[in-house]
């Protein structure tokens, strides 16, 4: 049997139960509560504190209804949000029951008592729940004539989440989310009676991966986001739905807009994946769409070696011209939509005549190539598979760091029913802690994989030779689930597009003749480059000595490659697409300014490969997307690709579908021997969520609330180095040092981890490397 | 500065009496009242940790019960009863004299750090009305002279006994360790029950009301 089919057999299971309310039958699955079931009829019970992702509190009483069960009444109203259906149950709400309408206009009194007349200048104005029900069930006049409490307003809780008290309607939906949904308990319903208030300790901000979404579920404006705070009313904005394009989780995402600028982000709605919750990279981080310096026209390096604006005309032939009939390579950055992906994927074949493309612009190894042109390509797993998991093994990858949704999807089953994780990493971050997750030091240590296992793997295996190997061989051999989640949310759609040395889109392998022959059809052109390319390093290498003349880079920073990415390409001729001046561009001889996310429609894939669609948000942006300016370069070169628009790219897309070939086969690799340590440790590392990455510029107030760098080593090798908790060491390679304060933790004793791209600990430019031994002494 | 080893396995001590640790909450905070005579900011953390609980949360339950303090006590905090029945029967007046007879507010402590004055709510013990508690011990049918005396009496060092409860009166942090359930050995000193308490046992055994 299949969980899907348990899954549905317990569906079958499930008791229905049929109330009455106002008159009105209706039939529910056992359990459902009586707000719920009054929905269902389109029967809306005023409510603040009741939310259907939250355990019932039962806080606020303005759901208040009159019930009877079997002719007997309650003797009160109930609160309809914190009781669960029963046979012969009858409800009356306000529309039927003068004593529930009573009740409900009594709490709304009590409720804005202490409420300031604060409307005009509150953010949620507009929006508010508190304003909409005072209409629908308060007094038109308030009785209150005494004094109002106040507060000292606004507090800041961290950063970026102002907490304005005396609006407050202690509905502990937010402390709610922090503890049930985040694991992040660090705001509390504090002190009592008309002095209850939210609140954290002092010293401990509120500082959560997932802070803003108690920002969007307060039903009053007492949580407010410090970037948007005083900034728009919510009847001036446009809201479009959007997909967030900072990681692999696929979060739907609302955008809201007035005159062609983003005001604010919010999570949208779509139970299968994100729920209605998102992170605070994703709701806040797009201040780089406007604050850092954007290019708007094209530019051409001219003789002084400067670059100079032009015109597109000129720049498209300037660029056709350095790529025409050269041996040149394609990076794309691991956060190009799959159209943009396809559109480089087709130009790299057909303008360049080459394989030579990459999407991974981090460290990747040859054996990852094998591991996704054959195994990631094809895989099912899904969040649903997590919701049944008999357990969860994470390997190479840190769910709250690294896809943020994928963690509280686990972190539900763990809360829920103690799902088991197990996880490769060093050491347990704080997420590993809230998981409960048992670390291992080896994939050895995995037992019990059942077909209903989850097997996690991320970008990061790629840095440990061997290890896709292993754990390919331990799913041939236990049939568990697995998936692959890169950080970034551009990769598994670049992948499916082809932007990779081993596939054309759709998974066709190009050693394959089949394949080609299956492409270069509906491609109209008469061949495609046969032998397998070369990868992100291999084309750097290669432009390093001269093997390849010219490279095309969209959204890539070299720095997230290697610490000689950038001067590898520096005698090269380069075509840099972009959307905001950086490393690239100011080494590049051709600059082509591009769409950001909401300036462009496309979709991503996220880890799952469902599709992530989204329109074009600015409607009237000139900004054009990567894969119209390829097509445009094409052209010029005479070799067209055909892609004048992005929806066109989806039906071509669509219309040649997926391989159904045979894959190509996967090449095994051998785990690397141990070498000798002697007195260096090995260093390990990966990247915070919130950290120095180039889309989370320009916001301070999220940066405030980033985790601070710290060097994490075991306690033997403290006392060895001679450094208590907090004291800084130094950690050196060859190619350069750090300084960071230490953090004791349970580890082994040579290894040591410190944050990939933290300020003050930035790994590649520090010391040249993600992985290799380093000396550590006391600073 | 951090608690010594001794007590944090007295507490170590306290977390093992609960199937759950996190149950030791309250009784954690009564300990950290024994020794810092409030809930200072090294209790919260120490709790927060050993108990594997964010600050905010300790915060939440010290801050919601009236018994923790968020400021110092004085060696002998008194509460004086200002409920119904115990404000119509002379509470009220109590209060008023105390505050005057030592020129403190509310919440507040006596220069020499002796007495701290609390208003509190009813003490289940209406019966022997107008009630004041000093260190959570008893005094019971008080007039505003009595009370005055007491406080005297306790700021000479020399605290008048309770009414019910032991036969000396304790200081604040040694009354607290009592309710973080560290046992004084004083349970057997003083009356079980007062004459009020008795008094309907002793109606019905004398054949009940006629
Ligand atoms: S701050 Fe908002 S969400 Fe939190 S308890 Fe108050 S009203 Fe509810
Ligand atoms: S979890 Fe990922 S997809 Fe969702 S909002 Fe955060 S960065 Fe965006
Ligand atoms: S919505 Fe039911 S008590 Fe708040
Ligand atoms: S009112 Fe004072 S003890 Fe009850």
């Amino acid at each position: 049997m299949t969980p899907e089919q348990a899954l549905l057999e317990t569906e079958v299971a499930i008791e229905m139960i049929t109330v009455v309310i106002d008159g009105f039958e209706v039939t529910v699955p056992k359990g459902t509560l009586v707000i719920r079931a009054a929905e269902k009829l389109g029967i809306q019970i005023p409510r603040f504190c009741d939310h259907p992702l939250l355990k019932p509190a039962g806080a606020c009483r303005q759901c208040l209804v009159d019930i009877e069960i079997n002719g007997r009444a309650f003797p009160k109203p109930q609160a309809s949000c914190t009781i669960p259906v029963e046979n012969n149950m009858i409800v009356k709400t306000q529309l039927t029951s003068t004593v529930a309408e009573k009740a409900q206009e009594g709490i709304m009194e009590f409720l804005l008592i202490n409420h300031p007349l604060d409307c005009a200048v509150c953010d949620k104005g507009g929006e508010c729940p508190l304003q909409n029900q005072a209409m629908s069930t308060g007094r038109p006049e308030s009785r209150f004539e005494g004094v109002k409490r106040t507060f000292e307003k606004p507090i800041s809780i961290s950063s970026q989440v102002l907490l304005d008290r005396e609006r407050c309607v202690l509905c502990a939906r937010c402390t709610r989310f922090s503890e049930e949904i985040a694991g992040d308990p660090f705001i509390t319903l504090n002190e009592r009676g008309a002095l209850q208030q939210v609140g954290i300790y002092e010293k401990d901000p509120f500082e959560s991966y997932y802070s803003g979404n108690t920002v969007q579920i307060c039903p009053v404006g007492a949580l407010t986001g410090t970037s948007y705070r005083f900034r728009a009313r919510p009847f001036d904005l446009v809201s479009i739905d959007s997909a967030c394009e900072h990681c692999a989780s696929g979060c739907a995402m609302r955008t809201d807009i007035r005159r062609g600028k983003t005001l604010r982000r919010l999570a949208g709605d779509d139970p299968s994946v994100n729920e209605e919750w998102n992170c605070d990279k994703g709701r806040w981080a797009f201040k780089y769409l406007t604050n850092r310096e954007r290019v708007t026209t094209p530019m051409i390096r001219g003789a002084d070696g400067e670059l100079h604006e032009t015109s597109w005309p000129e720049a498209i032939a300037f660029a056709a011209a350095g790529l025409k009939d050269k041996r040149a390579g394609v990076l794309v950055g691991g956060r190009t939509t799959v159209e943009d992906a396809y559109g480089y994927s087709k130009f790299a074949r057909v303008a360049l005549g080459t394989n030579d493309i990459d999407f991974r612009a981090r460290p990747h190894s040859d054996e990852e190539t094998s591991f996704l042109s054959r195994v990631a390509l094809n895989l099912k797993t899904t969040y649903k598979d997590i919701d049944v998991a008999d357990q969860v093994v994470l390997l190479g990858f840190e769910p709250e760091e690294e896809s943020p949704i994928v963690f509280l999807r686990i972190y539900k089953q763990v809360s829920k029913r103690a799902l088991p994780v197990l996880s490769d990493a060093p050491f347990a971050s704080r997420g590993s802690e809230k998981l409960g997750a048992v670390l291992i030091s080896d994939l050895s240590k995995i037992a019990n994989l059942t077909t209903k296992s989850v097997v996690i793997v991320g970008e990061r295996l790629a840095e440990t030779r061997g290890a896709f190997s292993s754990v390919y061989e331990l799913i041939n051999k236990s049939g568990a689930k697995l998936a692959w989640i890169p950080r970034r949310s551009g990769e598994p759609g670049a992948l499916a597009a082809g932007a990779i040395p081993t596939l054309l889109p759709g998974g066709r392998p190009v050693t394959d003749p089949a394949a080609r022959v299956d492409v270069a059809a509906a491609w109209s052109v008469e061949s495609l480059p046969t032998s397998q390319g070369r990868s992100t390093s291999e084309i750097l290498l290669a432009l390093n000595v001269k093997n390849l003349d010219a490279v095309v880079i969209g959204g890539v920073d070299p720095l997230d490659i290697s610490s000689t990415a950038l001067t590898q390409l520096l005698n090269s001729f380069v075509v840099s697409l972009e959307i905001s001046h950086s490393a690239i561009t100011a080494v590049a001889d051709v600059v082509l300014p591009v769409a950001a996310v909401i300036e462009k429609s496309g979709s991503y894939l996220d880890w799952q490969g469902s599709p992530r669609v989204f329109e074009k948000a600015i409607a009237d942006s000139l900004s054009r997307s990567d894969v119209r300016i390829l097509s445009m370069l094409a052209d010029e070169m005479g070799s067209p690709i055909n892609l004048p628009t992005v929806s066109a790219t989806a039906r071509e897309i669509a219309s040649l579908g997926k391989w159904d070939g045979t894959p190509v086969a996967f090449e095994k690799s051998v785990s690397e021997k141990i070498t000798e340590l002697g007195e260096k440790l090995n260093l390990k590392s990966w990247r915070l969520l919130l950290d120095l990455g180039t889309l989370q510029g320009g916001e301070a107030n999220l940066a405030g609330t980033a985790r601070k760098a710290s060097a994490h080593i075991s306690k033997a090798r403290a006392e060895k180095i001679g450094v208590k908790s907090g004291e800084l060491i130094s950690i050196s390679s060859e190619l350069g040092s750090l300084e960071l304060p230490v953090e004791i933790c349970e580890m082994a004793d040579d290894l040591i981890w410190v944050p990939r791209n933290s300020i003050g600990s930035q790994v590649i430019a520090n010391l040249g490397f993600v992985n290799g031994q380093v000396k550590v002494i006391k600073a | 500065m951090k608690f010594t080893s001794e007590q944090l396995k007295i507490m170590d001590s306290i977390i093992s009496r609960y199937p759950r640790s996190r149950s030791a909450i309250m009784p954690l905070l009564h300990y950290v009242q024994a020794i810092d005579g409030y809930v200072t900011e090294r209790g919260i953390e120490t709790i927060a940790e050993i108990l594997n609980l964010a600050t905010a949360e300790v915060t939440a339950v010290s801050s919601f019960y009236t018994q923790y303090r968020s400021e110092p006590a004085g060696e002998y905090h008194v509460g004086v009863c200002i409920n119904t029945l115990c404000a119509v029967m002379g509470g009220d007046e109590i209060y008023e004299s105390l505050t005057d007879h030592l020129g403190i507010e509310n919440h507040e402590t006596t220069k020499d750090g002796k007495v701290s004055i609390e208003r509190i709510e009813c003490n289940a013990a209406c019966d022997y009305a107008p009630v004041v508690m000093v260190n959570w011990e008893f005094y019971d049918n008080q007039t505003p002279q009595s009370v005055k005396d007491l406080v005297d009496s306790a700021r000479a060092g020399n605290p008048r006994p309770p009414t019910r409860g032991p036969s000396k009166l304790r200081t604040w942090k040694e009354n607290s360790e009592v309710l973080a359930g560290l046992n004084d050995g004083l349970a057997h000193e003083g009356v079980s029950a007062g004459s009020a308490s008795l008094l309907g046992l002793q109606i019905s055994k004398n054949g009940g009301r006629q």
